[in-house]
């Protein structure tokens, strides 16, 4: 691990000097634009002022619901930013790798990576700990979820949202009702058959298919099988398109009979469509979850508690599930949905949303993988997804 | 000018720094000071012949600092070498490596590009032509009205408009739909148009994709080449050659090649370091070099393979854009 | 035309005719599918089956507010960088056109460069400057790319509009006894006004609606077309149509009113322009 931070740099400093003087040297014309540039990159965004108390949070897109924020505002008279930009963990690592890496403040407070990648963030020391005296409620989260071996303690991530990568179709394409992680290499369904960016999950799946367990990957060569059993498929013709979050529409209209999804998207589909359904694969389903973590820089430590705070409340994040069809990090919030009533009474009683014992029990989660293996398999599965 | 230009590329590269670049910047200044000292010294004569280059400075140091230097950075990171995964900041070490990896790994990637731009070009030569010939010498007093016709849709988002083709080309979408109604989806299988029984994400989704997305920069320079045909021309070219094919040969068709050769490069080389139309209405097989350096450079970090393909896809890009400019005999571009 | 035309001949242009025509059926289709999304009523998050006709999305057309933000930022990026570029531009244009001088051939292949690379090089180049000087992406440095590749649009366009200017105009009221700005500003710049304006027009389009460049010099900042984006991969809502819709009509409406009048004009002046039947 190679963790460079070097906070207030030289660099940025001296930067602000070659300002200074060139700006004097030349006045305000076209010439001090590099000096400009130098500066701009010496000097971090200066947003967060003094008086009432600020926070932001950049989420992935469609997680909460309409209200949430508003009503936290209103509870804590904190001015909340909420942006949807975190749309894929490694593009989002990039986008903000500039500014962490140099020890430079990013907009945001919180972000959301996913487990692993928030071990990524802990790692490069680019999240803060968390003030958990200020965060009580965390007493209700799920236990399965609290202390990651790369967290033991919880000290500087807490879950937003959990859920469940399995296989979803539209019944309208497959005709029939699916059950295993083989159906997604069945030739009936040649090119209609899409598979997840997020390499964990798609690559999980396979391997569990393959009668794997995930616990026990730990180099690229336990993984490799799998690896070019997806690559065949691609080559095929088999996989129509790897995507993101957007297999939803693809799913929706038919052009997947059947794919990699995760729980909460295909909840939020089969509103729309009652012909799409999910089902965690009789070989297993992948469990994953994303994170709140508080961003290096950030000073906003009582807006960051007070948020993770209020969220943990169950009737609040039973406001978030009814939304977002996630299974929730916090305990109790089923019996918040039942008094919620109407549609939300009903989530209470869906699977994706609360999966039975059954599901459960074929659930698998990724250990932590070594930084050298993990770079092998990000390489490879890139070369596979073809971009 | 030229002293001015030098230096404002060697600071945007990072060449000089520290006191260098203080001695750099002053020399510019000199340059500039000196071309306004001798202009207001000078007479009426000086001025006039100092005027195009005070002119152009702005505009021509804006694209130093902004267009060449980073080229030249872009040169230098293609040249560096990561020493470590999470290394930010790759360090200058003649790696040619990447171009390599650039090569090898991603050839399919460039065949795709040139072969999709290629396609794209020629399909929106054969729409776009006709289009701007009727609206040229047949639209009449509505002549800026179709003309303004043809430019709305792109007055719509790109990626709106790509995403719209989406839902067009879906699988239960309505062009599959007419097809499947017709009875000819056998003709597009053949015609390698339809693959399986779809539409969507297929090389011919691509393809479409970027024929419609690229379609206006086609017939806006046909149309300007073909509008400034005088029509009376075309009359006097119909009575020596009696047919219309043959006037439209022999003097229109010459007369538009300007615009041609300008419409092709401004739908080819867009086209071809396109991104968009193969995220949307590709597949894992019909990825372009433009997904690739978008996934090495802001997904995967390899800013020094990202930026080595950059390199390559502009080289090839700039030989071809010679090549062509050649052959076409146009010395004008554009 | 001359004489009567033979059936081959009659037969040939209703055929360029019909294939103008379906170019530009080719050309709304996705348009018309956009207009129409606008007015549907999905169930969920999901704008792409036909679930119903409803106007409650133009009723709310800013119901989402990233996307009215997005849109606020790409029109004061495309406001700035227009302006700017178009005042760069212009003036290249006019060094180039209406001087001869030295080294002119080389600016002129200059300032074609950034128009022949593709917008990913231009994009990813300049984004390895920023990350090598340690730039922070955000309004600056998207403006900043804006501009570049705006000014070679905006100088190269009016370049070819004015390529056939008359400067003897200028020279004339300047033997009248114009002073040169005095020509400049009476004369020249007044005929060549609508070719800028042409220019500034499409450089606008082409800043609000650009991707590709912004996408790698952004950073968190977020236009209309990458709140576009981020919509694509989860769920897009109607107002994305709406406003789609919305800006159409604008630029239609535009488009009416200078066809108006330019046509008034037009009948007014009866200048030299009309062009030959």
């Amino acid at each position: 691990m190679e963790n460079n931070n070097n906070p207030s740099s030289r660099g940025a400093r001296y930067s602000r000097r070659e300002f200074l003087i060139r700006s004097g040297l030349v006045g305000a014309g076209a010439l001090s634009l590099p000096a400009i540039l130098a500066a701009c990159g010496g000097s971090s965004g200066s947003s967060s002022g003094g008086g009432a108390k600020e926070l932001y949070f950049e989420n992935w897109p469609g997680y909460i619901d309409t209200e949430t924020v508003k009503a936290f505002e209103t509870a804590t008279g904190i001015k909340m930013k909420y942006t949807e930009a975190y749309n894929d963990n490694n593009e989002y690592f990039a986008k903000v790798q500039p500014m962490l890496s140099k020890g430079q403040k990013i907009a945001p407070d919180i972000v959301a990576p996913t487990f692993w990648m928030a071990d990524r963030w802990i790692q490069l020391g680019w999240a803060q700990k968390l003030d958990k005296a200020a965060i009580p409620n965390a007493k209700n989260l799920r236990d399965d979820l609290l202390a990651p071996s790369w967290d033991p303690k919880n000290e500087y991530q807490l879950p937003w949202q959990t859920g469940i990568a399995g296989i979803a179709y539209n019944k309208k394409a497959t005709g029939k009702d699916l059950k295993s992680v083989e159906d997604l290499f069945d030739p009936a369904f040649k090119g209609k058959v899409g598979m997840l960016t997020e390499m964990r999950d798609t690559l999980g799946l396979v391997l569990m298919g393959m009668g794997k367990k995930l616990s026990d990957i730990k180099t690229y060569d336990d993984a490799v099988e799998a690896f070019d059993k997806i690559e065949k498929a691609k080559t095929d013709g088999q996989i129509r398109a790897f995507t993101g979050n957007d297999y939803m529409d693809d799913l929706n209209t038919g052009n997947f009979a059947v794919c990699v999804a995760w729980s909460g998207d295909v909840m939020q589909i089969a509103k729309d469509n009652p012909d799409v359904h999910f089902v965690v694969p009789e070989e297993g389903g992948t469990s994953w979850y994303d994170t709140m973590m508080w961003v290096a820089g950030s000073e906003n430590s009582d807006s960051v508690s007070s948020w993770m705070n209020y969220i943990y409340d169950p009737v609040n994040a039973a406001r978030i599930t009814a939304f977002t069809g996630y299974f929730s990090p916090v305990k109790g919030v089923r019996e918040e949905l039942v008094k919620m009533g109407g549609e939300a009474a009903a989530l209470a009683d869906n699977p994706l949303v609360f999966p039975d014992a059954d599901s459960v029990s074929r659930l698998q989660g990724w250990g932590s993988l070594a930084e050298a293996e993990e770079a092998k398999f990000d390489e490879r599965f890139a070369s596979i997804t073809g971009a | 000018m030229l002293v001015v230009a030098a230096g404002a590329v060697s600071l945007g590269a990072g060449w000089v720094s520290g006191p260098a670049a203080i001695g750099v910047l002053s020399l510019m200044l000199v340059a500039v000071l000196g071309i306004v000292w001798t202009a207001f010294v000078g007479g009426l004569e000086t001025r006039r012949a100092l005027a195009p280059y005070g002119l152009l400075k702005p505009g021509i140091l804006w694209l130093c600092l902004f267009f060449l230097a980073p080229l030249w950075s872009m040169l230098e990171m293609s040249l560096s070498a990561k020493k470590s995964r999470f290394d930010f900041s790759p360090s200058f070490s003649w790696h040619w490596g990447n171009y390599a990896t650039a090569l090898t790994d991603f050839g399919p990637q460039f065949g795709r590009s040139f072969f999709y731009a290629a396609a794209a070009t020629v399909l929106t030569l054969l729409i776009g032509y006709p289009l701007a010939y009727v609206i040229a010498f047949r639209g009449g007093k509505f002549k800026s009205v179709l003309l303004g016709l043809v430019a709305v849709p792109f007055f719509t988002s790109y990626l709106i408009r790509t995403l719209a083709w989406q839902n067009l080309l879906a699988d239960e979408g309505p062009i599959v739909g007419l097809i499947n109604k017709l009875g000819v989806e056998q003709v597009f299988e053949w015609l390698h148009i339809m693959d399986n029984g779809r539409l969507m994400n297929t090389p011919a989704a691509v393809i479409g994709g970027l024929t419609y997305n690229f379609l206006p920069f086609m017939i806006l320079p046909i149309f300007v080449s073909l509008e400034k045909i005088d029509a009376r021309l075309v009359d006097a070219a119909m009575d020596l050659y009696s047919t219309a094919t043959g006037a439209f040969r022999k003097v229109v068709l010459p007369m538009s090649l300007p615009g041609v050769f300008a419409g092709s490069l401004l739908v080819f080389i867009p086209a071809a370091g396109d991104f968009v139309n193969a995220q949307f209405l590709g597949s894992p097989q019909t990825t372009m070099i433009g997904n690739s350096i978008q996934d090495q450079f802001l997904r995967q970090l390899n800013y020094p393979v990202a930026t080595a393909m950059s390199f390559v896809l502009m080289s090839v890009i700039t030989v071809s854009v010679l090549v062509y400019a050649k052959f076409m005999g146009t010395e004008e571009l554009m | 035309m001359t004489g009567a035309l033979s059936t081959r001949q009659r037969n040939g242009r209703r055929f360029i005719n019909a294939v103008a025509v379906a170019a530009m059926l080719y050309l709304f289709a996705p348009i018309a599918m956009i207009v129409l999304f606008s007015f549907n009523n999905p169930k969920g998050k999901f704008n792409i089956v036909w679930r119903g006709f409803t106007l409650k999305n133009w009723a709310h057309p800013f119901a989402s507010p990233e996307l009215t933000d997005a849109l606020m930022v790409s029109l004061k990026v495309a406001v700035i960088s227009t302006a700017c570029a178009t005042m760069l531009g212009t003036m290249i244009a006019l060094s180039l056109s209406r001087y001869k001088f030295k080294g002119s051939g080389v600016v002129n292949l200059f300032l074609v460069l950034p128009l022949t690379s593709p917008e990913i090089v231009l994009g990813s180049s300049l984004a390895t400057l920023f990350i090598a000087r340690g730039t922070s992406f955000g309004y600056l440095t998207v403006i900043i790319a804006h501009i570049m590749f705006q000014v070679s649009f905006v100088a190269v366009t009016l370049r070819a509009r004015i390529r056939g200017f008359d400067w003897t105009l200028e020279q004339a009221a300047m033997d009248l006894g114009a002073t040169p700005q005095r020509a400049f500003w009476k004369v020249t710049f007044p005929l060549i006004l609508p070719g800028i304006l042409a220019a500034a027009l499409l450089s606008f389009a082409l800043s609000i609606d650009d991707f590709i460049i912004t996408f790698f010099n952004a950073g968190s900042l977020v236009t209309f077309p990458l709140q576009i984006f981020g919509a694509s991969r989860v769920a897009i809502p109607p107002q994305i149509n709406v406003l789609a819709t919305m800006i159409l009509m604008g630029s239609i409406s535009l488009m009416v009113i200078g066809f108006v009048v330019g046509a008034r004009r037009q009948r007014k002046a009866m200048g030299p322009v009309t062009s030959g039947k």
